[in-house]
């Protein structure tokens, strides 16, 4: 075999390799003052890795609640809180935030620029959900609550009105349920409108539009569709708060106004959320799945095309969720159609991702082995999506465990399995270390195996009849063994996500020197040391193809040739 | 990609100084809104970071941007490639006009679908006059699957006119012709030797086996009251007629004919291509059949 090497002048800090030891204040100083997209995207995954633990024992609890019939674990106050505060904490503090944060992290570094546009408010953008969240959880210690007894809110991560009204939901953990999620709302808002301008005005030269990485189109694309869903939903926060505070009827029946109209801003926000999520977790399939395959992206072109179709469509499918409401037959007809069309340009995502590693030369590395996770369990919720999205087969499954099952196959089988990857992937480019291959290894084992005990067999328990949201149920529904399963597997799940959180701090400290470009890779971010120079490129590179490292490794045979 | 670090001119560059006004904006943003929910000295906090962190940002940017300059040095890096120097397979020039040269124009499969959605009406309204005594029951039927009122419809109001029912159907029927009829237009090219008998036969069989499974989801009243055999007839009516109408259209060329040598578009020689083998990468001998 010939290995080629070409040198290059790159560049590197003249700071000393070893650095004075630096008061504790100074290092906090550091990251609260910072406006590098670098730390404020490493402050995002860490926030957000905070949030996954807590939502994640919090997910514990409800299992331990409902492992067995007529369990009294926790009261159902208690457990109305518990699945409120996950939902609310896993979408808004967890799943936005950490693709936010490697989207801080990777977009400037991939497309040649050396910040975010408008790099204060990027950390203003930070710190306000930061704030969000901690507001959140702070109404476990400051809620007056109707008994003075601490009141997280317990309304659903929906929150349906009149369930809000001061009527059925006294004291403020309504209240706080609102600030956290309006204030999450400005900072996601400030994030997307940095992507949206850094993507579009900080390319390097050379980088067309259709020469930039898939990533950065489909932050773009996400980017675009946070301006179109969180604006309802912000919208929605500020009416539910005059409607509490100041008196108004927007979501109160008895007095003219609507339910159902809190339910359509809610799910025009809440579905095209699902695809703002797994946006992100497709960006890193199509830097990811190229690599370990050793071939370019297949059908480029298309996957961009499907990209910005899937933005367009899943505007339209929100009321999928209101099929139960009553519509009436058009409304439910278009909703079901809508929603079956988005299947055309997921599969084509699908279908390209497949050609890409046919005939490739496969690396299962970690990261690799989770992508291929990925895929097969992204297909399997679209599928169980497919059948949901038929509105006669949604009145008989909707508000059950089957609805439960899928959207978990969703955002755990595919995003939390692409995050996963994603970790293994970038964690030598932010750290400089190596993740362990074989604790990597162990946790992808341990984790699949656990996901599919829980989330395969939920779908029976919902099938059978189980509502969700329901706190406790009798011995003689059947449903008894299923979810003592369910739950065996969510510990299992939690064994491999400890060793995961282990796998990180022991590789931050022993894990093997990382170098700049440890997988061959081919977009701008391996070009430069790891971790990055707070500059990121001493001189902007200028690019001739969608690979440019390809190019520069293989001057015999560039892509420029070819594109 | 260019990476060269003579052109590197200075050694410092400028990045934007960091800033607590961000943080602070931010906190006390947040502080009012947790005034809201627990009192009223958290919110005057709020308020005072706010003024606070607006002007300390508005000063940040200006009237000039403050930055900050970091030192750089250029350092040589190996970027190496693990990867064996880039061979390509052996295939010829031509292996990629294997993709059709000629194929039927967008149109032709809209022609198809609504001559083959007429042609369907006949044994349609045949199944209902000889069944039902009315010809609009297969019509009626047909938009029942998009009113849930009509899910209990009796035989006898399916058999009376509705204007309703009439655009309904019309625009399901018109619809899935015309859909099913682009995609007889995108696939008869590529079928084998006897295009009618597959687009004819073959295909509605293949429809009707494929809804016979699902209808009872799509349309329950439908799927009740279905004559399937006349049902399979009027498939093959459409099958018969959308295919004898698309054939009957003359071939447009695809891109991949100017992708073809000169002497091959111009008609001086064939255009049969010539294939690498599996075994040795040589292209085989022309097979005269074809």
């Amino acid at each position: 075999m010939m290995a080629t090497q070409t040198p290059v002048h790159a560049v590197l800090d003249q700071t000393s390799t070893t650095p004075p030891r630096r008061l504790v204040l100074e290092v906090l100083h550091d990251w609260i003052a910072t406006v590098d997209h670098k730390k404020i995207g490493l402050m995002y995954i860490g926030y957000a890795l905070i949030f996954l633990v807590v939502a994640g024992l919090e997910a514990i609890l409800i299992r331990i609640q409902l492992a067995v019939p007529n369990n009294h674990f926790v009261s159902p106050q208690t457990f109305n809180r518990l699945f409120t505060m996950h939902g609310t904490t896993m979408v808004f503090f967890v799943g936005m935030p950490i693709l936010f944060g490697f989207g801080n992290y990777l977009i400037p570094l991939m497309i040649g620029a050396r910040d975010m546009a408008f790099p204060r408010l990027n950390a203003f953008s930070f710190w306000i959900s930061a704030f969000g969240g901690t507001l959140l959880y702070f109404s476990y210690l400051g809620g007056d609550g109707l008994y003075g007894a601490g009141s997280a809110p317990d309304v659903g991560w929906w929150a349906y009105a009149p369930l809000t009204a001061h009527a059925f939901s006294p004291g403020h953990s309504t209240d706080y349920w609102t600030l956290a999620v309006l204030l999450s709302g400005i900072g996601t808002i400030g994030t997307a409108l940095n992507i949206v301008a850094t993507i579009l005005c900080m390319r390097c030269p050379g980088m067309k539009l259709g020469r930039m990485p898939l990533f950065a189109w489909l932050y773009l694309v996400m980017s675009m569709l946070v301006f179109v869903t969180v604006s309802p939903l912000t919208a929605a926060q500020i009416m539910l708060m005059l409607d509490r505070y100041l008196g108004s009827h927007f979501f109160d029946t008895q007095a003219g106004g609507s339910a159902v109209l809190w339910m359509h801003f809610f799910w025009i926000f809440g579905h095209p959320e699902v695809y703002v999520l797994i946006l992100p977790a497709f960006a890193y399939a199509n830097e990811i799945i190229p690599v370990f395959s050793r071939k370019a992206i297949f059908g480029y072109p298309a996957m961009v095309a499907a990209s910005v179709g899937i933005g367009f469509i899943s505007l339209s499918v929100w009321a999928h969720h209101m099929f139960t409401v009553g519509m009436g037959a058009g409304a439910n007809a278009f909703f079901t159609l809508a929603t079956m069309v988005i299947g055309v340009p997921t599969g084509i995502k699908i279908f390209n991702w497949l050609a890409t590693i046919w005939g490739g030369k496969v690396h299962f590395t970690v990261a690799m082995m989770f992508a291929v996770g990925f895929l097969f369990q992204f297909l399997i919720a679209g599928l169980t999506g497919i059948m949901l999205s038929a509105a006669p087969l949604d009145w008989q499954l909707g508000n059950s465990y089957f609805v439960v099952a899928h959207f978990h196959f969703v955002l755990v089988g595919a995003i939390l399995f692409m995050l996963f990857s994603a970790f293994y992937y970038w964690f030598p480019k932010m750290t400089g270390r190596m993740l362990s291959e074989r604790i990597g290894k162990w946790h992808f084992w341990i984790f699949l195996i656990g996901f599919h005990l829980t989330f395969d067999l939920m779908h029976i328990p919902g099938l059978l009849g189980m509502p969700r949201r329901i706190y406790t149920y009798e011995a003689d529904r059947g449903w008894a063994m299923w979810n003592m399963l369910i739950s065996s597997g969510g510990f299992i799940q939690a064994i491999g996500t400890l060793l995961f959180v282990y796998n990180m701090i022991w590789s931050y400290f022993k894990g093997a020197v990382a170098g700049a470009d440890p997988w061959d890779a081919w977009t701008l971010e391996w070009s430069t040391t790891s971790p990055p120079p707070d500059y990121n490129f001493a001189k902007i590179p200028t690019v001739e193809s969608r690979r440019p490292l390809w190019d520069l490794k293989h001057p015999e045979d560039p892509d420029s040739n070819y594109e | 990609m260019h990476l060269d670090h003579t052109e590197v001119e200075t050694d410092v560059i400028q990045l934007p100084s960091p800033t607590i006004f961000p943080m602070v904006l931010a906190l006390g943003i947040s502080l009012i809104c947790a005034g809201m929910v627990t009192h009223v000295a958290i919110g005057l906090l709020g308020l005072v970071l706010t003024i606070w962190g607006s002007v300390g940002w508005f000063f940040q940017v200006f009237p000039h941007e403050h930055h900050v300059a970091v030192v750089v040095q250029t350092e040589e890096v190996t970027i190496a490639s693990t990867r064996t120097l880039t061979d390509r397979l052996p295939a010829i020039e031509t292996q990629r006009a294997i993709l059709p040269v000629e194929t039927f124009h967008i149109t032709t499969g809209i022609r198809g679908g609504v001559a083959g959605g007429i042609a369907m009406v006949v044994p349609a309204t045949l199944f209902s006059l000889l069944k039902y005594h009315s010809i609009w029951y297969a019509m009626n039927l047909l938009a029942a699957g998009g009113f849930v009122s009509w899910a209990g419809a009796s035989d006898s109001f399916l058999g009376q006119f509705h204007l309703q029912g009439l655009l309904a159907a019309l625009i399901i029927h018109g619809v899935v012709s015309l859909l099913v009829g682009l995609l007889y237009g995108a696939m008869l090219p590529m079928f084998p030797k006897y295009p009618i008998v597959t687009a004819g036969l073959m295909v509605p069989l293949l429809f009707t086996g494929i809804l016979y499974s699902a209808l009872s989801i799509i349309s329950p009243i439908l799927n009740e009251r279905i004559g399937w055999f006349w049902f399979v007839v009027s498939q093959i009516a459409f099958g018969l007629v959308c295919g004898f109408v698309v054939n009957l259209q003359t071939k447009v060329r695809t891109p991949q004919f100017r992708a073809l040598p000169f002497a091959t578009r111009a008609g001086i020689h064939s255009d049969q291509i010539t294939r690498p083998s599996k075994q040795n990468g040589q292209p085989d001998e022309k097979d005269p059949s074809q």
